[in-house]
C-alpha cells in the first residue's frame, strides 16, 4: 500500500473497490490486525489499532476472502466457539446461533462437518460468525462470492439494515453493480494507492464523468483500464 | 525453471540408484533360485509364489504405504474436459505405466529369474513370458487400486479412514525392527514356512505367471500352458476392471459424493470459559482429523518404545531408566504449540481472546493429546517398576512437561511452521521442511534448556528415593509440581507479551507470505 488515508463515518456503508492486486485485501488484513503495516496508524471505533488491537478486535467482525475455517468442527460447533470466544454467555451464544443459522438458511446443514460444505455454505457460515458478537464495524472482503442469489438478497438486506442501525460496513467487492445499490460511499484504490473517495456523485463530479455514468464506467476510468480488444482471428 | 532442474536432480539421484537397486535384484534372483533349486527344487515354485504376491500387494498399496505409487493410477478426470475417445484414455493410462522407471528397473530382475529357471537354452523365452505375465498383471492390478484409492478420495468419510488406516500400517511397519528385535522373527520365519509348505498363494494370482515361469524352465509344457492362460485371463480381467472404473469415471459415475451427508447431531460445547472453549475446539478437531487421530494413538508407541529400549538394555527397568522415561515423555511437549491450527491460526487470532489464554489452552491441548502415552508410561511402568515410584515418575513427567511447554510457546512464536494453502501440497514449496535449519538449532538449545530448568523439580521429585525416605515424598511432590508451575506462568507471561507483539509477523509466517 502506497501512503492511502481515509476516514469512514459511523453507520457508513463504504465501498473499497479496486482491480485484482489492488491492495483491497491487504487494506483489510492492516485494518484487522492481520498484517503489520511498515508505517501509519489506523483507529478504529476510537481505538488505536496498534495500542489496542484485542479492544478493536472486540468491536469487529471479519468476513475474509480466504476462509480458514475449522473444518473438522461442524457449522454449528463453529459458530458456538466464536460466541464463546468473544465473550457471550452459553446461553445467549446458542439463542444467537439458533438464529443465525435460521437466517442463512443453515438449519438443515447445522450439524455436518464444515469440510463437507460447500463455498457458499462457508461464506454463510463465516458471515454468521462475524455476527455474532453484533459488532459495531464490518469488514466484509467479498461477502457475496459463491452465495446464492435467494441468500445473495437475504444477505445484502440484512447489511443494509445493520447499517442503518450504526454498523459501519467495510465492503470489497468485484460486483460494481453490487457496490453501487448497496454503498453510501465508496473508495477506488489501484496498484496500491487511493485515485477517488466520496459518493458516487461527489466522484462523478471530482472527475467530470457524466451524471448518468454508473459505477463500472467511474471505476475503469479511475483505473485508466484499456477494455477495447480485437476479435479473436478465428472467430467468425 | 526450478522445477525442471529440482526434476532434473531428483532423475540425476533416482537412476543410479534404480540401476543399482535393479542389479542386485538380478544377482538375488538368480542365486536364491539356484540356490534353492539345489536345496529343494519343490520349494521354488511354492517361494516365488509367495514373493510375487507379497510384490504385487506391496505394490498395489504402494500410494498408501509410502505415500508413493510405483507405477501410476492416472487421473483420466482431468482429461474429461477434452474430446477424446473413452478408448484412448484406457489405452492411454495403462500403457502409460510400461515406460515408468520402477517397471523399467524390474525387467532386468524377470530376465534374471527366467535365466536362473531355464534348464535349457529353448525353455528362456517361455519362463520369460510367463515371468513378465505375472509383471504386467501386477500393473494392471495396481491400475485397479489406483482407481479406486481415486474414487475413495472423493468420499472424505472414506479417505478420512484411507489415511488413519495407512498411517497406522505405516506405524506397524516401523515397529518391525522391535518385532524382529525381541524374537518375532522366529514366529514370522515359521509363518512364512507354513505358507511356502501349504502352497496357499498358488491361489494368488500375482503370482501364476511365475509359476507358469517355473514349468517353462522344467520343460513342462501342459502345466505352463495352463498358467499362463490363467494368468493371462486375470490380466484380461483386470484390465476390464480398471476400462470399467475409467468409463466411470468418464461418465462422472466414480464421483462418490461430494461429502456425507451425516450430521454429528445438536453441538454442545461443555467446557467453561475461554480456555475451555479453545481446549475442546481443539480436542474435537484433533479427533475427527485422521492423521492427529492417529498421532493420538501412535503416542502410546513412544514409551512403549522406549520401555522396550531401556528393558533390553539393562535386563529390566530400573529407577534411572524410568525416570529417564518420564523425562522423555514429559518433554515430548517440544513439538509447535500452534501446529493444529495451520491457517486457521488466523481465525484463531481474529478473536479478541487475551494471548496468555489462547497459549495455556494450546498447552493444555498439547498436553491431551499426550495423555494416552502418559497413561502407557504409568500401566507399564506399574508392570515394570515398583509401583511406589509411579507418582513421581508421574510428577517429573508432568514437571518436565510444564517446563517445556512453556519453552515450547517461545519457539513456536519465534519459528513458526508455514501451513500449506488448501489444496497445496504440504510437503512441497515453502511448508515443505520445517523451521529450518537455524531454529532446529536453536529448538535443540530450547530442548535442553528445558531438561536443565525442569532438573531442580526432577530432582527434587526423585529426593526422597535417593535418600530412602518414602514418606517425603508427601511434600517433595506437591512442592515440585508448585515450582514447575510457576516456571510455567513466568515463561507464559513472557511468551505471551512476545506474541502480542509478534502477532502479525507470525501470521505473515505461517501464511507463507513473508
Amino acid at each position: 500500500m502506497d501512503h492511502i488515508s481515509f476516514r469512514v463515518a459511523r453507520g457508513r456503508f463504504f465501498g473499497f473497490l479496486g482491480p485484482n492486486g489492488a491492495g483491497k485485501s491487504t487494506t483489510i488484513k492492516m485494518l484487522t490486525g492481520l498484517l503489520r503495516p511498515t508505517e501509519g496508524e489506523a483507529t478504529i471505533e476510537g481505538h488505536p489499532l496498534e495500542q489496542e488491537l484485542l479492544a478493536v478486535k472486540r468491536v469487529i467482525g471479519i468476513l475474509p476472502e480466504e476462509l480458514p475455517l475449522y473444518e473438522r468442527l461442524t457449522g454449528e460447533e463453529y459458530l458456538h466457539f466464536a460466541g464463546r470466544m468473544y465473550g457471550l454467555s452459553p446461553q445467549e451464544t446458542r439463542r444467537r446461533t439458533d438464529e443465525l443459522l435460521a437466517f442463512l438458511s443453515l438449519e438443515e446443514e447445522r450439524g455436518k462437518l464444515i469440510v463437507d460444505y460447500s463455498q457458499g455454505m462457508r461464506k454463510k457460515t463465516a458471515l454468521a460468525a462475524a455476527l455474532i458478537h453484533s459488532p459495531r464495524v464490518l469488514f466484509l472482503d467479498e461477502p457475496l462470492n459463491g452465495i446464492d442469489p435467494v441468500s445473495g438478497r437475504v444477505v445484502t438486506d440484512l447489511l443494509r439494515r445493520l447499517a442503518q442501525k450504526g454498523v459501519t460496513m467495510f465492503f470489497t467487492s468485484h460486483v460494481l453493480d453490487v457496490a453501487e445499490r448497496l454503498c453510501d460511499e465508496v473508495a477506488i484504490i489501484d496498484r496500491g494507492r487511493l485515485v477517488a473517495q466520496g459518493t458516487l456523485e461527489q466522484i462523478r463530479a471530482q472527475r467530470e464523468v457524466g451524471q448518468d455514468a454508473t459505477l463500472e464506467d467511474v471505476f475503469l476510468k479511475l483505473v485508466a483500464a484499456d477494455v477495447r480488444r480485437e476479435d479473436l482471428s478465428w472467430i467468425g | 525453471m526450478l522445477r525442471a532442474r529440482e526434476r532434473a536432480v531428483g532423475l540425476a539421484l533416482l537412476l543410479p540408484g534404480l540401476f543399482f537397486s535393479s542389479l542386485i535384484g538380478s544377482f538375488m534372483a538368480y542365486a536364491g533360485v539356484r540356490g534353492a533349486e539345489a536345496h529343494d527344487p519343490e520349494m521354488v515354485m511354492p517361494l516365488l509364489s509367495l514373493i510375487a504376491t507379497g510384490v504385487g500387494v506391496s505394490w498395489m498399496l504402494s500410494p498408501l504405504l509410502a505415500g508413493v505409487a510405483l507405477s501410476e493410477s492416472h487421473d483420466v478426470s482431468r482429461l474429461l474436459h477434452f474430446p477424446l475417445p473413452l478408448l484412448t484414455l484406457v489405452a492411454a493410462s495403462l500403457v502409460g505405466n510400461l515406460l515408468q522407471p520402477m517397471v523399467l528397473a524390474a525387467l532386468p530382475v524377470l530376465a534374471s529369474l527366467s535365466l536362473a529357471l531355464s534348464r535349457s537354452p529353448a525353455a528362456i523365452p517361455f519362463a520369460l513370458a510367463g515371468s513378465l505375465s505375472s509383471l504386467l498383471f501386477l500393473l494392471a492390478a495396481a491400475q485397479v487400486s489406483g482407481l479406486v484409492l481415486h474414487g475413495l478420495t472423493r468420499r472424505r468419510r472414506f479417505q478420512d479412514l484411507a489415511v488413519f488406516l495407512v498411517i497406522g500400517l505405516g506405524f506397524l511397519m516401523s515397529m518391525a525392527p522391535i518385532v524382529f528385535l525381541s524374537g518375532g522373527a522366529r514366529f514370522l520365519g515359521r509363518a512364512m514356512r507354513g505358507l511356502v509348505a501349504s502352497d496357499l498363494v498358488a491361489l494368488s494370482p500375482f503370482a501364476w505367471g511365475v509359476r507358469a515361469a517355473v514349468h517353462a524352465g522344467r520343460g513342462e509344457a501342459l502345466a505352463f500352458v495352463g498358467w499362463a492362460a490363467a494368468q493371462a485371463a486375470a490380466i484380461a480381467a483386470a484390465a476390464a476392471v480398471s476400462a470399467a472404473l475409467i468409463e466411470r469415471i468418464h461418465r462422472g459415475e466414480l464421483d462418490l459424493g461430494g461429502g456425507s451427508g451425516e450430521g454429528t447431531g445438536r453441538a454442545v460445547m461443555r467446557l467453561p470459559g475461554r480456555i475451555g472453549a479453545l481446549l475442546e475446539k481443539d480436542l474435537r478437531v484433533a479427533w475427527r482429523d485422521p492423521a492427529t487421530k492417529a498421532t493420538l494413538f501412535l503416542s502410546c508407541a513412544t514409551p512403549l518404545f522406549w520401555l522396550f529400549v531401556f528393558t533390553r538394555a539393562r535386563g529390566g527397568l530400573s529407577t534411572s531408566g524410568l525416570l529417564m522415561l518420564a523425562m522423555l515423555v514429559g518433554a515430548s511437549a517440544f513439538g509447535n504449540a500452534f501446529g493444529l491450527e495451520g491457517r486457521g491460526i488466523t481465525l484463531l487470532f481474529s478473536f479478541p481472546v487475551e494471548r496468555w489464554r489462547v497459549l495455556v489452552a494450546k498447552n493444555l491441548s498439547g498436553f491431551a493429546l499426550r495423555l494416552p502415552g502418559l497413561a502407557t508410561l504409568l500401566a507399564m511402568g506399574a508392570l515394570l517398576a515398583p509401583s511406589a515410584l509411579l507418582p513421581a515418575a508421574a510428577t517429573v513427567a508432568l514437571c518436565t512437561f510444564l517446563v517445556a511447554a512453556g519453552a515450547d510457546n517461545y519457539a513456536s512464536i519465534l519459528f513458526p511452521m508455514v501451513a500449506a494453502r488448501p489444496g497445496h501440497n504440504p510437503y512441497g514449496g515453502s511448508a515443505a521442511g520445517g523451521r529450518g535449519l537455524g531454529a532446529a538449532a536453536l529448538g535443540a538449545l530450547f530442548f535442553a534448556a528445558t531438561l536443565v530448568v525442569a532438573s531442580p523439580f526432577v530432582f527434587l521429585a526423585w529426593l526422597p528415593m535417593l535418600l530412602g525416605r518414602p514418606f517425603l515424598w508427601l511434600f517433595s511432590l506437591p512442592l515440585a509440581l508448585a515450582g514447575a508451575a510457576a516456571v510455567y506462568a513466568m515463561l507464559v507471561a513472557g511468551a505471551a507479551r512476545v506474541l502480542e507483539r509478534r502477532e502479525p509477523d507470525l501470521l505473515q509466517r505461517v501464511l507463507g507470505e513473508v
